[in-house]
This record gives structure tokens, sequence and C-alpha cells, in this order.
């Protein structure tokens, strides 16, 4: 499945780094701010459909060049780990950590509960485009 | 304190599974090492099992043996019980398992794939049987029943390109799977209703449990499950049926193990519920009739392992029938059950040298069918000759001929048939039963003897019998019938030497009634000395069997009619399940829709019969509050309208997506950025997908399954129910009370710090919609995600990926062709 628009492909390459600079800012505000990685996942994800769409499939391949569906392992990977590690400290499932750090003045405030966000990111990421990359190339044949 | 002694028996349960599973790390060719490993397994269990009973005794029911924590939170633990029962099952179990193991590697000889499969099953299938002789949780041994299950089938089902082996294995499966649910079922509502949870406690409490229903109904399920087990009539058909195992799994299965599960159980019941009403009559019939039924079509077959399958569904039979006499020994104190672990043990001692010897012969001759082994001991090789002689000196046990173990064994229950016919003059019939039964056990054997000791001169020459390549001559061969002979040599060791049996028995033997034998059992010319009842029993059967194994009856291969049971049921649960599947899942969405909507209309419609008041409009309600959400409203009001006009499923999509973008809208009124951002990006992404998925599928199929008007009443239905719904749920949110306990407010203020409530513990965010995601309710997410990937592994798996093909395309036009489209 291809759209060659030239319009489409000429916006896309400025719309594509800006949808993923979006993504992380909204995984990385996502605790404080409208955002998370549920959202982020999806914006992600609709840059690389848009991408699919007017470059094709090849080009795409070139972007991401893994199989999604790695995305998928180890986004649930991540947040199956994060929510099962505090059992080893004896805390309940999925009780989350924080701590804060200080780099060149300012202070950033990790929780543990983000490492989990960023696993649902991946998994998104990885359903979501591994679908519809799967159907376009059935399409394509 | 922590005793060392259930870490002793854990050790003892699970030597032969991780002994079996440690041969599969070793490389295939080192067998030797791999057969030492395999046979160290069962070997350690009675290595340990030894230990632990020198250092402490055989226990009672008020001296478990100890336990191990294991979920106390559903006051489940670890425990044994290693009272005379227990110990002589587990000795026999695991010793059992030493032989098999070595004869198996005479037995597959170079075939090293079989060996290398078999050692890790066999370990398997030892652990879980250890494990049912030695629990004594309930259900535990429960669990360790099921295993038994489990690996029984494996072991069944061994030949992977035999058909019909599978058919058995899965046969014997679902048997004993039902008897093991039965059980389960039977020790739910025990336990339940008792508060009693372990064996030693029943023991020890049986005389206090009351004789209700609910523990008749437990005892009934209980003694479903050792019935399926020990293959009592009419469920019995299993039993041959597993005969298409190889013959060390069928030695193994058949002679102490698994069938022996059954007894075992109705062994550890008789203390409990030996005092029930239902008890000797309901066993004595099950176990007399399936006596007497295994032993005519024993005496009916031509097929040596056919023929010894059937004596042992014939001797379970009497074991049961034993147990169900044993009942009255616990009560009215009529000496009606002694030794039973000695007629066990004498069963498992004649039998596997038996199936061991038919695995030999099919190795060392080529043939198992009786016609086919005419002047056996005339063949060449020594090999010939020895299996020949362990087959009669074996059959001579079988027939229970003096001098053997198996001689007292049918003395005592012989013994115990006079005796119960003092509680009830029917009982008598099981006495002719158990005589009749005998004769034709002195039948088999007289054939066996005329058989294998024929001339060759004679009628029935071996030429058609098939020839089997034997196999090369392996210095393990004598592994096919050593075994065997030091199986059988106890049998007349134990009946010429009493004394060195007694010493070894007296010790576990719980149940001795009978005054006559309080001492142990007697000599072998003993009962000559003092004939009484049992010997005159003895010389009718003895008499009869030679008369019946020189007579020309009863020769044919006889199929039993009970082996129609399962084909049928089995067709039948088949025939049934399509039939439910097919009136349940028509394929079309619509009925799915359809069914979903109407229940839901019902659930909506009973709430608002039980509670009028959802009827009347909510009051105070202004409708024109939010203009701009009135306007979104319409909008995806009139999307939905247009939805079922379009006919085109791509303008479908796009007025989904209308519909879907409205919402969006009404996200940014009621100022909820982040809803509205998902909705925007899900919408962008679900468009996508469908228009996609839509360009896949088929032509439309326009014409409909249900008619368009009661399709149109339910939509409306359902839309108005559900729209009113949320229009209440809206209202009662506006008219709470301000101070209100509600969950809303709970988040709000728990989502950067915590309080109290929490333990002081907040979400550390100030977005309360992603630390609900990720924090609150952290555990939902997790499960969506895997949803998530569940769904798409299904597509990437029910759409086969082309990842190869294209790399190969790669490969080819890997020039920048793509610029130029």
């Amino acid at each position: 499945m291809r759209m060659s628009s030239l319009i489409l492909r000429t916006a896309v390459r400025f719309i594509l780094p800006l949808t993923f600079l979006y993504a992380a800012y909204a995984a990385l505000k996502g605790h404080n701010g409208p955002g998370g990685g549920f959202i982020a996942g999806l914006i992600a994800s609709v840059g690389f459909c848009t991408y699919r769409m007017s470059y094709g499939d090849r080009a795409f391949h070139r972007l991401l060049p893994v199989h999604p569906r790695w995305l998928v392992f180890v986004g649930l990977g991540l947040a199956g780990t994060v929510a099962t590690l505090p059992l080893v400290f004896g805390q309940p499932l999925l009780r989350s950590a924080s701590t804060t750090l200080y780099l060149g003045g300012s202070e950033v405030h990790l929780v543990s509960a983000m490492a989990f966000d960023l696993g649902v990111l991946l998994v998104v990421v990885g359903v979501a485009v591994g679908m519809i990359s799967r159907l376009g190339e059935e399409l394509d044949r | 304190m922590v005793t060392a002694a259930p870490y002793l028996v854990l050790a003892a349960v699970g030597a032969p599974v991780l002994a079996g599973l440690a041969t599969m790390l070793l490389p295939a060719s080192r067998r030797l090492t791999r057969l030492a490993l395999a046979t160290a397994g069962p070997a350690t269990s009675v290595l340990l099992m030894a230990i632990h009973l020198g250092r402490n005794g055989v226990s009672t029911a008020d001296t478990p043996t100890g336990t191990i924590a294991w979920v106390p939170s559903l006051n489940l633990d670890i425990s044994f019980l290693v009272d005379g029962l227990g110990a002589f099952f587990a000795l026999l179990i695991a010793g059992m398992g030493v032989v098999v193991v070595l004869y198996a590697r005479a037995y597959f000889g170079h075939d090293a794939a079989s060996l290398a499969r078999f050692f890790p099953t066999l370990g398997f299938f030892s652990s879980a049987m250890l494990g049912v002789v030695l629990a004594d949780h309930l259900l535990l041994t429960v669990l360790f029943w099921e295993m038994t299950s489990v690996s029984s089938f494996l072991l069944i089902g061994w030949d992977r390109d035999d058909a019909d082996a599978g058919k058995r294995a899965m046969q014997a499966f679902f048997t004993t799977g039902l008897g093991g649910l039965a059980l389960l079922g039977g020790v739910l509502l025990f336990g339940g209703h008792t508060g009693i949870w372990r064996w030693s406690h029943l023991m020890a409490e049986a005389a206090t449990i009351s004789h209700d229903g609910t523990v008749v109904a437990a005892f009934v399920l209980m003694f479903v499950g050792a019935a399926t087990k020990s293959a009592q009539w009419p469920l019995h058909d299993w039993l041959p049926g597993a005969m298409k195992a190889p013959t060390p799994v069928s030695a193994y299965l058949h002679s102490a193990t698994m069938v022996k599960a059954g007894v075992f159980l109705l062994g550890r019941m008789l203390p409990a519920f030996g005092a029930l009403a239902l008890w000797l009559p309901l066993l004595v019939s099950i176990g007399a009739v399936t006596m007497l039924l295994g032993a005519v079509l024993a005496l009916n077959q031509g097929d040596l392992k056919k023929i010894f399958a059937y004596t042992t569904v014939s001797h379970l039979g009497l074991l049961v029938a034993m147990y169900g006499m044993g009942g009255a020994s616990t009560t009215g104190g009529l000496g009606a059950i002694s030794w039973d672990l000695t007629q066990i043990a004498s069963h498992a001692l004649y039998k596997a040298p038996l199936f061991l010897v038919v695995g030999a012969l099919a190795h060392l001759v080529g043939a198992r069918r009786l016609p086919h082994l005419f002047g056996l001991w005339h063949r060449p090789g020594a090999g010939a000759k020895a299996a020949a002689v362990v087959l009669l000196l074996s059959g001579y046990a079988l027939a229970g001929g003096p001098g053997t173990v198996s001689f007292v064994a049918k003395e005592l229950f012989f013994a115990a048939t006079t005796r119960a016919t003092d509680l009830h003059p029917v009982l008598a019939v099981v006495g002719v039963m158990a005589i009749a039964a005998a004769a034709c056990n002195v039948a088999i054997f007289v054939r066996l003897t005329t058989t294998v000791l024929g001339h060759r001169s004679g009628v029935g020459e071996a030429a058609d019998a098939p020839v089997v390549p034997a196999g090369q001559p392996d210095r393990w061969a004598f592994m096919l019938w050593a075994p065997a002979a030091a199986l059988i040599a106890l049998q007349y060791l134990g009946g010429l030497v009493p004394s060195l049996w007694n010493r070894t028995f007296r010790g576990i033997e719980v149940n001795v009634h009978d005054e006559a034998f309080a001492t142990g059992i007697p000599l072998a010319w003993e009962p000559f000395l003092h004939p009484g009842m049992p010997l005159l029993m003895t010389a009718i059967a003895i008499t009869a069997g030679v008369v019946l194994g020189f007579s020309g009856w009863m020769r044919r291969d006889m199929v039993d009619v009970h082996s129609r049971i399962w084909p049928a049921s089995y067709r039948g649960i088949l025939r049934g399940g399509h039939r439910i599947f097919h009136s349940i899942q028509t394929g079309h969405v619509r009925h799915y829709l359809a069914v979903v909507f109407s229940v839901l209309t019902l659930c909506i419609g009973w709430a608002a019969w039980a509670d009028p008041a959802m009827l009347r409009p909510p009051a105070g309600m202004d409708p024109f509050e939010y203009p701009a959400g009135l306007l979104l409203g319409a909008v995806v009001c009139a999307a939905a309208i247009a939805l079922p006009m379009v006919t085109e499923r791509v303008v479908r999509v796009l007025v989904l997506g209308a519909s879907g973008f409205a919402v969006v809208g009404l996200y940014l009124v009621y100022q909820a950025p982040d809803l509205a951002l998902t909705q925007l990006m899900f919408e962008i992404i679900s468009v996508i997908l469908f228009l996609l998925v839509l360009r896949l599928l088929p032509r439309a199929d326009r014409r409909p399954r249900i008619r368009v008007l009661p399709r149109l009443a339910l939509a409306s239905v359902v839309g108005i129910s559900i729209g009113w719904m949320t229009l209440l749920a809206g209202h009662a949110a506006d008219n709470r009370a301000d101070d209100a306990p509600t969950l809303g407010k709970f988040f709000e203020a728990h989502s950067l710090e915590g309080s109290e409530l929490t333990d002081g513990r907040g979400g550390e965010g100030r977005n309360v919609v992603n630390v609900i995601l990720v924090d609150f309710r952290g555990f939902d997410t997790l499960g969506e995600i895997t949803v998530l990937a569940t769904a798409a592994l299904g597509v990437w798996s029910m759409l086969p990926g082309r990842r190869r093909h294209r790399e190969e395309e790669d490969l080819a036009v890997d020039t920048g062709q793509e610029v130029q489209t």
C-alpha cells in the first residue's frame, strides 16, 4: 500500500522527526502533564504508518530494521519485569519506587512507573505498526 | 524443630524424575552412564526409604511423618505419611522401577532415541506414584494421582507412529482422568464437610466420623476414582487396551504401580470408611464381578499380553473384593481380611515377571500368541530356554500352586470368603466366583505348559509364526529375562521359607484379623496338615482348572462387549460437542452481537424493573448548559444514523471516523486533554487499519441473516438504554454531596503524594490519568498490553509473514529503485 504523492512524501520528511520528538516528550512528560506511554505509543505509530504509506515497505524496513514483534516482546518484558521486580524485595506487585537525580543543578524526578510506561509505549508501537505493516504487505501482493 | 524426615521422603519421591531428567543432559552416546543414572533414581528412592524406615520406623495415624509448608494460605502443605501401607507400596514401586529400567535397556536395545525418551518419562511416572502412596494430605494425593494419569498417558501412547496406541492412551487417560475428577470431588466434599484433610487425621478420627449422606457421597466418589484406576467393571476396558504400550511399561504399570493405585486408595480408605454400610456390598459386588469376568476373558485370549492383562483385571477385582470384605473386619471383628499387603505383593511378584517374559519372547522368538509359541522349550538358544523356564515358573505362581506366596495369598482370600459367609449367606457366591476365577488361572497355566513343552513334531508347528527381526545380539540381552527370574525367585523364596517373608512383612501389615494367620503366613505344606474349607476350595479350583485347561473349550479370542463402551461414548461426546459448537458458534458477527445486546438489554430492563426510579428523567438538568457539547453530540448522532444507510464500506469507515472525531471534540470541550489526544491518535490508526482490512475482505454478503425490523428494534433499544444509563450516571455524579468519598477524589488526592490511607505512598505524578494507568490500576494496564500483544501475535500467525520472501527481493533490488516510484 503506497500513496505516491510528492506533497505527502515531502511533508512526511519533516513530520516524522517532529512526531517522534513529540512522542518522546509525551512519554517523558506523561507523569506530570498530558501524555503518557499509551498516547506516546499511538503518536509514534501514526508517524511510522504515515512514513510507510508514503515511502513504501522497503524504506520502512530500513527505518525500523527489526520485526515489530521485537518491540512487543521487549515492551512486554520490560513492563512485566518492572511489575514483578518489587516481589523480589518483598513488596506487592507493581509497587513503584522513585528517586531524584541532580543533573547539572536541576532536579530530575524518576519514578519506576516511567519504565513501565516505556514498556507500554513499545507494546503499543509494536502492535499498531506490526498489524498495519502486515496488512499492508498483504495488499502489496 | 525442623525434622529431616519429610525432606528425606520428599527426596525419595523426587529422585526418579530428577534422575530421569538428568539423563537428558548426557549425550546420547553415553548409554551406560545414562542407564546408571536412570537406575540410580529409583535405587536412591529405595535407599532413602530404607534409611527413613530405619531411623523413624513405620509411622502410624498418631505420628505422621511431618510436613513442609507449601501454600499455607490454602492450608496446603507437603506432608507425608509413611505408614505400613505407604512404605510397602513405596518400596514396591521404587524396587520395581529399578528392575524395569534395567529391563528397558535390554528391551529397547540399540534404539537409543526411545531409551532417551523412556528414562525421563518413566522417572516422572515413578515419582508420581511414589507421591500418591506417601502423601498424607488428601489434595496432595489427588495432585500426584493426576500426575500418574498424565505420565501413564505418555507411556501408553509410547509408539507415536501407531494411531491405535494414541487412541488407547486417550482411553486410559479419559477413564482414569474421569476417576481422578471423581476423587477430587470426593476429597473436596469430604474435606469441606468434616474439615479433615489428612489421611492420618482421617484414620485417627475414623470412629467419630458420622455416616451421613455427604460422607457416603464422598466415599462413593472416591471409590469411583479408585475403581477406574484399578480397572474395575464396567470401566475395565482401558487396561487391556493399554497393552499397546511397550512391555517395560506394561510390566510396570500393570503389576505394581498404576493399577494398584486404586487398590492402595481402598487400603487407605479402609480404616475410615470400612464401617460404612455401603462399603462391603459396593466393593464386593464390583470386585467379584471384575474378578470372574477378567478370569474368563483371560482364558479366552490367544495373545499372551492380552491374557495377562485380563488376569490383572481379574486379580484387581479380587483385591477390591478383599478390601470390601475387610470392611466387616473393622466393625464386626470378623476376620475377613488378613495380610492384604502380602496378597498385593504376591500379585506384583508373578505378574511383573510374566509381562517381562512376554517382552523377552517377542524379542527372542518374535511371537506373542500362544499357537506361535508352541514348542518353545525345544527351540535353540539359551535365551529362549531361560524365558520358557521363567514363563512356566511365573505361570505356576499365577495358578497359585503350592510352594509359592501366591498359593498362600489365594488361601487367605478363600479363608476370607468362608468367613464372610458368617456375615450373610449370600456372600457364599463370592466364594464360588473366586473358585471359578482360580480355576481359569489354573487352566491358563495348563495351557502355557502344554504349549511351551509341546513337541515340535506335534500339530501347531510354529512355522507360521511371524519372524520379527530379533535385533542385534546385545551384551545386555540377558537382562530380558534376568529381572523376571529375580522377581519370580522371591515368590518361591517367600513360599518355601515363609519365616523370611513373615519377618519382612509382619511389621507393616496392619490388617491381620484372622487369628489363624496371626503369627504369619503358613509354611507351604501347613494347609495340607490342617485341611479346611480353603484347601477344599483350592482343590476344586485346581481340578476344574486342569480339566478346563486340557479341554478344547474357550480357546477362541473372545471380544469383550465392554470394549464398545469407550468408542461409543467417545463418539457421542464428539458429536454432541460438535452439535453444541455449531449451534452456538455460527460464525456470524451479527448473531454474536445480537446475543450480547439482547443480554445487555435484559439486564438493564431487569434493573429498571427492580428500581422504577431509573425510568424517571433526572430533575434539574439544563440541556443547553454546554452548547458546543450539544452540537458535537448531534454530529455523533447524525453519524450513527447515517452509518447503516451507507452501503459502501469505505464510506462507512469514514462516517465512523467522523463520529470518533466528534467525540475527540467532546473531550476537548469537557477539558480532558489526555483522553482527547488518545482518542485522536486512536481514531487515526483505527481508520488506517479499517481501510487496510476492508480492502482485504471479500465482497460484502448482502443477505441479512436477521431481518431488518428486529435488528432496528434491538439497535434502538440498546442505544437508547445505554444513553439513558449514561445520562443517569452523569446526573448522579453531579448531584453527589461534595464530601462524598469517591474514587475520583481518592485518585486526585493521592496521585502525587500519599496519605495514611496508602501508607504514605503516592503516585509521584501530577497527571492523574497517567498515574491511574501505570500505578493505581497498573495491573489492568499490564493485562491490557498483554491482550494487545496476543492480538498482534494472532495477526502475525494467521497471516504468515513474507519476510523471507522480501529479504530475497531486497538482495535483488537493493539499488535504490524505490525512489523512482
